[in-house]
C-alpha cells in the first residue's frame, strides 16, 4: 500500500519535472527579463547540474523511482525489504538534493519557483512514506520469522 | 513465512490492484492535460511566431534614427541614469513600483541625476510593444510618467499572470481605462495608439538596447556604467554618488562610450 502511494507520488513528480523540462527547453533564448520567480530560478546558473538542466535530473529521478516503486507493489516483491531500503536511499538523496536547491533559491538566487517547491514537498513526503514502508516490512519480517 | 506470503497474495490480488491502476491513470491523464493546457495558455502565439514578428520589425526600423528616450529631471544634472525596460517584464514592474518612487524623490527630483527611460520590449512578451505605444501616446499629451506608472502597476491585468502566462491577447481595453484614469484626451490618444504613430520611436529605443548588448531587463547605465537587474535603491544611489565624484562625463568619455556601445 505504501509503495502504491510512493509510485503515485513519483508519477506526479514525473509530470512536474516534465513541465519544467519543457519550460526550460522552450525558454532558452538570448534575452531575458530577470524576474523573481520561475524564470529567474530556471535560467540561473544553478539550473544546470553536471551539464544537464536540473529539471532533467528530476525527471530521471522520478521516472526511476516510479518504476522501482511500481515493481515493488507487485505481490512477488512484497517481502523484498532490500527494495524498501533502495527506495528509502533514493528518496533520501532526492530530499538532500531538493534541500540544496531550496537553499540556493532562498539564499543565493533570492527567488522561489513554485514548481520547485512542489517537487521538494513531493520528494519529502516520498521519503517519509518510504521510511514507513521500510519499517513495516522489517517488522513484518521479524514477526514472521 | 509461507502463510504470510499467501495472506499477502490474497490481499493484493489483481482485483485489489485495480484502484491503484485507476489512480495512476488519473494522475497521468491529469498531468498530460495540465501540461497541454499550460502550453496553450502560456503563449497564444508560438515563440517562433513572436520572434518572426520581432525580426520583421527590427528589419523595418533598422534605420529608425537615434533613440528618443523619455526624460525626467534637470538637463544640467551631473549624472545621467538610463533605464532600459520592458513594460511586461515582472522585475521591471517590481522596480517601477517598489524602487522607482524613491529614486525619483531622492535622486531625480532632488537634482542629483537626470533620468532617461528607453523602451526595450522583449520578443517573448506579446503585449509589451503595445504598452510602449500606449505610453508614447501619453507622452504626446505630456503624461508619459503617469502612463508608465499605470502600466507597471497594472501588469497583472494585461501582461503576465503569476505563473508567467499571458493573461490576454488584447490589452487595448486595459490601456484605454488607464489612459482615461490619468485624464488623457481620449480621442487624440486612441488615434495615436491605433495608428502606431510612435512605433519608430519605440523601435529606435529598442535598437539602442540591442546596440548596447543588453540581454536583461531592466538594465541601467549610470553615466555609462552598466548595472543589470532590478537593483535596490541603495545600489543605484551608490552608483550615482560614485559617478558624481568622478565628475560629469567628458565629451571624450561619451564618444568612447558610443564607440564601445556600437560594437
Amino acid at each position: 500500500m505504501k509503495r502504491m502511494v510512493l509510485a503515485a507520488l513519483a508519477l506526479v513528480g514525473v509530470f512536474v519535472a516534465l513541465y519544467l523540462t519543457l519550460y526550460k527547453l522552450g525558454m532558452i533564448g538570448v534575452l531575458a527579463c530577470g524576474t523573481g520567480g520561475c524564470e529567474r530560478v530556471n535560467t540561473s546558473q544553478w539550473a544546470q547540474f553536471l551539464g544537464m538542466p536540473v529539471s532533467v535530473w528530476g525527471l530521471a529521478f522520478y521516472l526511476v523511482t516510479f518504476i522501482v516503486a511500481f515493481v515493488g507493489t507487485t505481490p512477488r516483491q512484497a517481502d523484498n525489504v532490500g527494495l524498501s531500503k533502495l527506495l528509502t536511499a533514493m528518496c533520501g538523496v532526492g530530499v538532500l538534493f531538493s534541500a540544496w536547491l531550496t537553499y540556493l533559491e532562498l539564499f543565493v538566487i533570492g527567488a522561489i519557483c513554485r514548481y520547485c517547491v512542489v517537487s521538494a514537498v513531493i520528494v519529502t513526503v516520498m521519503f517519509v512514506v518510504s521510511l514507513m514502508d521500510w519499517r513495516t516490512r522489517r517488522d513484518e519480517r521479524a514477526s514472521a520469522s | 513465512m509461507a502463510k504470510n506470503n499467501a495472506q499477502r497474495t490474497a490481499a493484493s490480488g489483481p482485483s485489489s490492484r485495480r484502484p491503484f491502476y485507476l489512480i495512476l491513470a488519473a494522475i497521468a491523464v491529469l498531468g498530460i492535460v495540465a501540461i497541454v493546457y499550460e502550453k496553450k495558455t502560456s503563449t497564444h502565439r508560438t515563440p517562433e511566431e513572436m520572434n518572426a514578428e520581432y525580426e520583421a520589425l527590427k528589419q523595418k526600423y533598422a534605420n529608425a534614427g537615434p533613440p528618443q528616450p523619455y526624460v525626467r529631471g534637470k538637463a544640467d544634472a551631473p549624472v545621467v541614469i538610463e533605464e532600459f525596460a520592458d513594460y511586461e517584464c515582472p522585475s521591471c514592474g517590481n522596480f517601477a513600483t517598489v524602487t522607482e518612487p524613491d529614486v525619483r524623490a531622492r535622486i531625480v527630483d532632488a537634482g542629483l541625476a537626470q533620468y532617461k527611460y528607453y523602451d526595450f520590449p522583449l520578443p517573448m512578451h506579446g503585449n509589451s510593444r503595445q504598452a510602449s505605444l500606449a505610453a508614447a501616446c501619453a507622452d504626446e499629451q505630456g503624461k508619459f510618467w503617469e502612463m508608465h506608472d499605470q502600466l507597471f502597476a497594472s501588469q497583472d491585468r494585461w501582461g503576465l499572470s503569476p505563473s508567467e502566462a499571458q493573461v490576454t491577447d488584447n490589452p487595448t481595453p486595459v490601456f484605454q481605462s488607464l489612459a482615461k484614469a490619468i485624464g488623457l484626451d481620449m480621442t487624440k490618444w486612441q488615434q495615436c495608439y491605433d495608428s502606431k504613430k510612435y512605433e519608430a520611436r519605440v523601435m529606435a529605443n529598442m535598437s539602442e538596447a540591442l546596440r548596447r548588448n543588453i540581454d536583461q531587463t531592466p538594465t541601467f547605465f549610470v553615466n555609462g556604467v552598466k548595472i543589470a537587474g532590478a537593483v535596490p535603491y541603495d545600489q543605484l544611489k551608490q552608483a550615482v554618488d560614485n559617478a558624481a565624484k568622478q565628475g560629469p562625463m567628458s565629451a571624450a568619455d561619451s564618444a568612447l562610450g558610443n564607440i564601445i556601445s556600437h560594437h
